[in-house]
């Protein structure tokens, strides 16, 4: 038997283990690596930031899937969570799966740790498991306190705070479906031409190409296909939502017309395209808060009653002002406040790992594609060399 | 009567929900669908649940009598039933709680693990049977090798090019077929619709006419 041969015949179990070591060494070792975004992602982001800080706009989370479909499925919730929590966005979430009920809870809880001012029913509302969806999707362009009736804890919907200004999809008017099927089709034909909702779906990879003609057409405003629309989506909220300037004051504040308005980084290309914006997305832990002379003045006026001990901490790295927050004792911690350690930690950068899995799935996918086109093309010279000996002979 | 009564059935509800789909009309959009079917609706589906409980008990319990195949795995679909329902029941199903830890310790590793086994038979598949063995095979080979690269940071590296070849081979070739695919569905689907509205297809009677 020629090395060809062997080729065409080599056990299945090889090219197991190569793809098993092909995927676990990324993920063990991490090293940054820049997923560019795309149109379907970016518009989601920009459709849920226009509704930052607003009283009166929503956005609906719908969990249609169980637990299998969640290493794909799963990084993709958290990100939209987490830029809604540090947006001040209002959050509804429900699922029309049984056992879609605990990825909720396990969702929300995993990202309501890292924003303890983030309350149940004030910020975010869980309506839970409901059945009979397509009553419910209707129901809801009506009115969504009377179709819901409870939230998940069984409290009155029209008792809770976050359903002030909010009565049906006029205001919560984006509705996102994640699932491993095509289940967001039941939002396009129903919801979105009788009560104009905007719809946006997460899929799994292999079904992105089943929901590529809706996206065309303008029936879905958004879409998030797989670990790469989640490692997209993670890499726009670290450089737009969870981006803090130094120099700025970011409390929600009220127009003249008494709008709330939350300060923030508005969506541009420039900004994504910038060498700069590379470092806001790192997924390597990042231990240093880096400021130029300026930014470290506005930003220690901000505690005057903690300059001397930022004067302490600061060390200088080509004309910048680095402060490591691993050189913090804890003395050092409890003497400048939570607070102020919260936003030193922000500004170092550092993404924790459950913000950035997605991005580090995405090394692993990006070694395990090229093991899989290496396969192919070589499965194909084998073929190809035996079949042309085997006509010469 | 056996076949006609179930037949005006299908026409009748069919019917109404045509009106209820095309008209605004206060009677089919508040009475009829608010006061009556919501209620239903919302009543029906702890029986449609309990139906799926009694039935897999059923199956499994009939299993283990009879000795069928495999019949050693349902005592573990009884054991891990009994469990969970325990744990959801009496210490709930809140962040802590000993369903929580199963969901995420057991369930959720197991699920992902099963669907993370389409990577390897892909992989293998991949090198087993995908060949360039005519013009079409080649240009599906060519297509796969080009949005796999585009999908991933890697590719994008090599050429950055390849995102934009590859959205151009789902926005046309790829939408192309899809939406042929789905205009027949669609105009499928309303044909059986209308035929089962007339009574033209009775194949869901039984008996085969």
């Amino acid at each position: 038997m020629n090395i060809f041969e062997r080729m065409q015949k080599l056990d299945r179990r090889w090219i197991y283990i190569v793809v098993a070591l092909a995927i676990i060494i990324p993920l063990m070792i991490p090293y940054d690596s820049d997923n560019v975004t795309t149109p379907p992602t970016e518009n989601l982001y920009q459709m849920i930031d226009s509704f930052a800080g607003r009283e009166d706009r929503a956005i609906l989370m719908s969990f249609y899937h169980d637990a299998a479909t969640m290493p794909e499925l799963f990084p993709m919730e958290v990100a939209i969570l987490r830029h809604c929590f540090e947006r001040n966005v209002k959050v509804f979430t429900l699922t029309w799966f049984p056992a879609g009920a605990p990825i909720i809870d396990y969702a929300i809880n995993s990202v309501k740790e890292e924003f303890p001012d983030i309350q149940s029913g004030v910020d975010y509302c869980n309506f839970g498991y409901k059945p009979q969806a397509f009553a419910m999707v209707l129901g809801m362009g009506d009115n969504i306190a009377n179709t819901m009736n409870t939230d998940a804890e069984g409290r009155k919907l029209e008792n809770l705070p976050i359903m002030k200004g909010i009565n049906n999809y006029s205001e919560m008017n984006l509705a996102i479906e994640f699932s491993g099927s095509s289940a967001g089709g039941m939002w396009i034909t129903y919801a979105r031409p009788k009560y104009g909702l905007n719809v946006a779906v997460g899929v799994t990879a292999v079904m992105a190409a089943d929901m590529y003609p809706y996206l065309q057409s303008g029936q879905l405003i958004g879409m998030l296909s797989g670990l790469k629309g989640a490692a997209e989506y993670e890499k726009l909220v670290d450089i737009f939502a969870a981006y803090r300037d130094p120099k700025i004051d970011y409390s929600i504040k009220v127009d003249e017309d008494g709008n709330q308005i939350l300060p923030g980084r508005p969506f541009g290309r420039e900004i994504l395209e910038d060498d700069s914006s590379k470092k806001l997305s790192l997924i390597t832990t990042q231990t240093k808060a880096k400021f130029s002379m300026d930014e470290f003045a506005a930003f220690s006026a901000k505690y005057p009653e903690n300059m001397a001990l930022l004067n302490s901490l600061r060390s200088l790295e080509d004309d910048m002002v680095i402060i490591d927050v691993t050189q913090i004792t804890p003395e050092q911690r409890s003497q400048m406040g939570e607070t102020m350690y919260r936003e030193l930690d922000r500004l170092t950068r550092n993404t924790l790992y459950k913000f950035k899995v997605a991005r580090i799935g995405m090394n692993a996918q990006s070694v395990a594609h090229i093991m899989i086109i290496v396969f192919i093309v070589l499965g194909n010279i084998g073929y190809f060399i035996q079949k042309a000996r085997q006509a010469k002979n | 009567m056996k076949k006609t009564i179930p037949l005006l059935i299908v026409i009748l509800g069919g019917l109404i929900w045509v009106a209820w789909a095309f008209s605004p009309h206060y009677i089919l959009q508040e009475v009829f669908y608010n006061q009556f079917y919501l209620p239903w609706a919302y009543a029906s589906s702890p029986f449609a649940m309990l139906l799926g409980v009694l039935s897999l008990t059923m199956m499994h319990s009939n299993k283990i009598k009879t000795r069928g195949p495999k019949w050693q795995y349902s005592y573990f679909f009884f054991g891990s039933f009994i469990i969970t329902c325990l744990a959801g029941f009496i210490g709930g199903i809140q962040k802590g709680s000993l369903f929580m830890w199963m969901f995420e310790n057991v369930q959720m590793p197991m699920s992902a693990t099963m669907f993370s086994l389409l990577a390897f038979y892909m992989a293998s598949a991949a090198y087993k049977a995908f060949r360039a063995r005519s013009p079409e095979a080649t240009v599906l080979l060519v297509a796969a090798i080009v949005v796999m690269l585009a999908q991933v940071p890697l590719g994008v590296q090599i050429s950055k090019h390849l995102p934009s070849i590859s959205q151009w081979i789902l926005d046309v070739p790829n939408l192309a077929s899809k939406r042929g695919i789905m205009l027949g569905v669609g105009l499928g689907s309303v044909a059986t619709s209308l035929k089962i509205l007339l009574g033209i297809e009775r194949s869901y009677l039984g008996g085969g006419d």
